[in-house]
């Protein structure tokens, strides 16, 4: 264990680079078959109605209602659900209508709130028009594409443009890990989750920075110019304890949101922030050493 | 004895800062989603010029502070036709969409008498008590305020009691039927042709001979009887007299009049008035583009999440990086506790002087720099643990642990604050809230790693040289 908290551990990074890059070239392959899939129809993207538009009712279920009555319910109401779902084991029924005038959005409201027992106020009630969302993706592509375009020329400027290039492609690891997982295991995507994917972005070139300002030291240290096998291997040898410290102390209090949450017995929109956070650090620090270290063996070591 | 001053300044700068706060009562301000409350997006139909939409802010706002209910609405511009607006407390989601959403009702209507003539509300219907000789009965019509003799209701094809405080004194008018609508005009523009401000009344085609019609019938009146209404929304903003110089016979005809306004407020007075006459109450029609209610349970329990969560997750990194680095644990404890406080004063502050509310997506971001705060000790030490292996004295790797990681950290904050900027600049609603907090954080933590970090590490290596207060590891080992 000291070996490790020394930094002493004598991995050798160069000759495993191969097989990290297998890995890559395998994950690549997994993500773009699951993005075929869900673009040819198969699988799909959970998207909330702040992208497809339309109305959201969130009630709580004060007359315990079952699972077959709400069916009938779902029929009946003035304005066609395109999906429902309950929450907290059946205390919280979620519903999604399409988009409907301010009458009918309230005849739903009430017959809402004489089916569940609940006071009209006390109903979530969300309505998105249908430009909202496409105006939203609009403005997290530009800032994507213009935050890339920055930091892109920063790492160029300050290490070499060899550099900006991996990074950019753990970032991209990152990017699909994030979607992958989340048309996987079938989340909603929310304005919460552009949130955390835009920061997983900044969370991941942050720790790629880090690492590539050490490499830059250590090999200044050894007085070479460019970097070697042996300041590869020391560098992420001595790195590896930072790393690990670093993502514990960073998925820690994010997953003590979901926890909370659950210990609560709540669940909701930070918890929504939350899930892709966690896969998103996890993903970040993973590349920041697997991703990294075959690119910057192919790339740069003579 | 200065290498501890020097440690604990920044701390203790911070923690006066926290008194100072807390002392003052200010507090950050929590937005809709932690306390519940209806939030609605509206975007303008095509890109409209920023007055316009700085005007319809302001009726917006005005509209809704009508209601009485609503704590502190808030009202903001986003991006380049977007209008946010943010009303915690209100759950009436009806009401809400009626005060921001529409256009508003513009009618003009022939005064019938008014309180200049009578001295009280013309709605009060004044009768000898049959009982009491000398006293008398009040009563009013149906369908108005018995103590103001305000109609309760604006119906524009019946008579109605209206309220104007034009003049900077209240008077209420009785009106008759609406004779003409918003709809009626073509134009209107606020001139100073000679000396006084004028606004020039342009009606549509159709339209010119109803105004003609009605002028006429007014031109034969006198006093009060002699003026027109202009009513917006149940209120009347502007009720000018019939000029003189009008024949009866006549009228104003050609479908153009105009109305003086007088020279005493170097013409906002007839911009404001121009402004309703064209646009109705809004000078812009929106979309509403998203409209979100969250009821107060909900925001209280996001925001109990919230905080419970960041205090498990405060703890468990502390006692994590106390276990590992021991000594140096304490002093991050000390600068992260710190860190917490400053972060939460200057939310606080903000909220005060600059109306920053804090949101979900804010209390995300302050949950995510927890830990980035982390990290920037955690780079110091690694580095300071490198040096040392190299075999260097404990003062010099410090002083060379610090330095490095200054500039490690450096480029790392810098690549984070950008992105907080960035998706400041272009993000809207929510993603602002995040990017705030991420941002101050940010900024926070160089402060910290500058001027707190470094003299902390200088303290702890004057105080000690064992390797087993700094590190999870044995004399013989490092």
């Amino acid at each position: 264990m000291s070996k490790l908290f020394l930094g002493n551990t004598k991995i050798d990074f160069h000759k495993l680079s191969n097989r990290f890059y297998k890995i890559f070239i395998i994950e690549m392959i997994i993500f773009l078959s699951i993005i075929l899939l869900t673009i040819s129809g198969l699988l799909v993207l959970n998207l909330s109605i702040d992208f497809t538009g339309g109305t959201l009712y969130e009630v709580n279920n004060n007359s315990n209602v079952s699972t077959t009555d709400i069916e009938d319910i779902v029929n009946t109401l003035e304005l066609n659900v395109t999906r429902y779902e309950s929450l907290n084991e059946g205390d919280i029924y979620r519903f999604r209508t399409n988009e409907g005038s301010i009458d009918q959005e309230n005849s739903v409201l009430t017959e809402l709130s004489k089916f569940f027992n609940t006071p009209k106020d006390e109903i979530g009630f969300q309505r998105v028009g249908p430009t909202f969302g496409s105006e939203i993706s609009k403005q997290g592509l530009r800032a994507l594409i213009i935050f890339i375009t920055f930091i892109s020329l920063l790492i160029s400027y300050r290490y070499e443009y060899k550099f900006a290039i991996i990074a950019l492609i753990a970032l991209l690891h990152d990017l699909l890990m994030c979607v992958c997982i989340y048309i996987l295991i079938s989340i909603e995507i929310t304005p919460a989750t552009i949130i955390a994917i835009l920061t997983v972005l900044g969370y991941s070139l942050y720790d790629t920075v880090v690492i590539f300002d050490k490499l830059k030291d250590s090999s200044k240290k050894q007085k070479q110019t460019s970097i070697s096998k042996d300041v590869l291997n020391s560098t992420f040898n001595e790195i590896i304890m930072r790393s690990i410290n670093t993502s514990l102390t960073s998925i820690i209090p994010v997953l003590s949101l979901i926890l909370v949450g659950n210990h609560l017995g709540l669940k909701g929109a930070l918890s929504d922030f939350a899930i892709p956070l966690v896969i998103g650090m996890i993903s970040g620090t993973y590349s920041s050493i697997f991703v990294t270290v075959p690119f910057l063996s192919r790339f740069l070591t003579k | 004895m200065r290498v501890l001053i020097r440690a604990i300044l920044i701390p203790v700068i911070f923690i006066l800062l926290f008194l100072f706060i807390d002392i003052n009562q200010f507090t950050p301000k929590l937005g809709l989603d932690l306390q519940g409350g209806i939030s609605v997006l509206l975007t303008a139909e095509n890109e409209p010029e920023l007055e316009l939409l700085e005007q319809a802010v302001e009726i917006m706002r005005s509209r809704i502070e009508d209601f009485g209910d609503v704590q502190e609405p808030e009202i903001s511009i986003t991006g380049t036709k977007g209008v946010l607006v943010q009303l915690p407390g209100l759950t009436d989601q009806e009401k809400a969409i009626d005060a921001v959403g529409t256009t508003g009702l513009l009618s003009f209507r022939p005064v019938l008498s008014s309180s200049v003539d009578t001295g009280y509300s013309p709605a009060f219907i004044i009768t000898n008590d049959p009982d009491n000789e000398g006293e008398v009965l009040t009563s009013v019509p149906e369908g108005v305020n018995e103590y103001t003799g305000i109609s309760l209701n604006d119906e524009i094809n019946t008579i109605s009691y209206l309220l104007s405080d034009e003049g900077g004194f209240p008077v209420i008018y009785k009106l008759g039927p609406s004779k003409l609508t918003g709809a009626d005009i073509e134009n209107a523009s606020a001139i100073v042709p000679e000396n006084e401000w004028i606004v020039q009344l342009k009606f549509k085609e159709n339209s010119s001979s109803k105004f003609t019609e009605l002028t006429k019938q007014l031109a034969q009146e006198l006093g009060e009887q002699r003026k027109l209404a202009i009513v917006l929304d149940g209120k009347v903003v502007s009720a000018p007299s019939i000029s003189y110089e009008v024949d009866p016979n006549i009228g104003i005809d050609g479908g153009t009049a105009a109305i003086t306004v007088g020279n005493s407020d170097s013409g906002e007075k007839a911009n404001n008035l121009a402004v309703i006459l064209r646009y109705g109450s809004l000078p812009v029609s929106f979309e509403r583009s998203s409209i979100q209610k969250v009821s107060a349970t909900l925001g209280e329990n996001t925001l109990k999440i919230g905080v419970n969560a960041g205090l498990v997750g405060i703890v468990v990194v502390l006692l994590y990086l106390l276990s590992y680095y021991r000594l140096l644990g304490v002093l991050t404890i000390l600068g992260l506790g710190t860190f917490g406080l400053a972060f939460y004063s200057i939310l606080a502050l903000l909220s005060e002087y600059q109306g920053f509310t804090l949101t979900l997506a804010g209390v995300a971001g302050i949950i995510v720099s927890i830990g980035l705060a982390a990290d920037s000790y955690i780079v110091t030490f690694e580095k300071f643990k490198d040096e040392l292996k190299l075999g260097r004295s404990y003062i010099y790797s410090a002083e060379k642990a610090t330095k490095e990681a200054w500039r490690t950290i450096l480029i790392a904050d810098f690549v984070s604050l950008s992105a907080a900027m960035l998706l400041f600049i272009l993000a809207i609603g929510p993603i602002k809230g995040f990017a705030i907090s991420l941002g101050l954080a940010t900024l926070i933590d160089l402060i910290y790693t500058r001027y707190y970090t470094r003299n902390a590490l200088n303290l702890a290596v004057s105080v000690t040289n064992n390797p087993r207060l700094f590190f999870p590891i044995k004399r013989g080992e490092i």
